[in-house]
């Protein structure tokens, strides 16, 4: 089920040294987002997906991977309150964000991009919408980039969740 | 030899679920059961038809409750070992403590429901403390 990996032998550390940094770039709610490549450790094709009772709509279920479950998590949910359709063609990126494990579902993954550090800004202020998850905005050859910080929307999706006891179904 | 678990299939709408065969204390009809004693809407979703019942003892004070289900699917025996908790994040951010785990049956993952969680959390249920959920 695994379609690509971040090549190895590679330094795709952002903040190395060197004069460009290396995201790993999915197509999300039709724009280009990126987060950083080492976080990245395959690409698949998402199996059936089980939808879980009394899941907050960012999560929309969990799947079997070489006999691992893992939660799926769809970010143009939680960011834009727009789904992105699954399909059995439909591809994620499983990423490690410190102790979780998750399947970040995309329109369509692009792989690895390599931004000139010269390129990269500072987000927008802004606090609402995908701008609060934003650590940098860039732009290479095809065009502008939103860098995602992705540990700060994985940990945000778990303080948005309603814990379980404090809501009925 | 290993330890088993008796687990009870059943299907709510288009969704397929186990449980604990010792959760439920019998499997029947709904047609007499009082409408106070019926829980049809619950995390698991809304069931097609109300003919089919689980009876369970959810209360302190052993109160039967019927969850209403479309399907008593039968009953399988599966090693204990192959009950398995769900992701960290998965188990986090749902807000039903229904979702005991997980089972793959026939290579299907399917969730392993605590029927006592799940009635005490009806809608219109008495709110429980945090401790009360089942092992």
């Amino acid at each position: 089920m695994s379609d690509s990996r971040p090549p190895e032998g590679t330094d795709p550390a952002p903040h190395g040294g060197g004069s460009e940094a290396w995201f790993f770039c999915l197509r999300i709610l039709g724009g280009r987002y990126a987060f950083e490549a080492p976080l990245v450790t395959e690409v698949v094709r998402l199996g059936p997906l089980t939808r879980l009772p009394a899941a907050p709509s960012f999560l929309p279920g969990v799947f079997t991977h070489r006999g691992e479950v893992l939660p799926v998590l769809d970010i143009g949910q939680l960011v834009g309150h727009v789904s992105i359709p699954i399909r059995p063609s439909t591809r994620a990126a499983l990423v490690h964000c410190g102790p979780w494990k998750v399947a970040v579902v995309s329109e369509s993954v692009e792989g690895l991009v390599a931004i000139p550090r010269r390129a990269l800004e500072a987000p927008p202020a802004e606090s609402t919408g995908v701008a609060e998850f934003l650590s940098a905005v860039g732009r290479d050859r095809h065009g502008p980039v939103a860098i995602l910080d992705l540990p700060r929307v994985v940990e945000t999706a778990r303080a948005r969740a309603v814990p379980a006891g404090s809501a009925r179904a | 030899m290993s330890e088993t678990c008796e687990i009870l299939l059943f299907q709510v709408g288009a969704g397929v679920f186990a449980a604990r065969v010792h959760d439920a204390v019998r499997i029947g009809s709904v047609r007499d059961v009082p409408a106070e004693d019926l829980v049809v809407i619950t995390a698991l979703g809304t069931p097609f038809e109300r003919t089919r019942g689980i009876v369970i003892a959810a209360g302190e004070d052993g109160r039967e409750h019927t969850l209403v289900v479309d399907q008593a699917l039968g009953v399988r025996s599966i090693p204990a070992a192959d009950v398995r908790a769900l992701p960290p994040l998965a188990s986090e951010c749902l807000a039903s403590r229904a979702v005991a785990g997980y089972v793959e049956l026939d290579g299907a993952l399917t969730l392993l429901i605590d029927l006592r969680a799940l009635v005490r959390e009806r809608p219109g249920a008495a709110p429980t403390a945090p401790n009360q959920r089942a092992a």
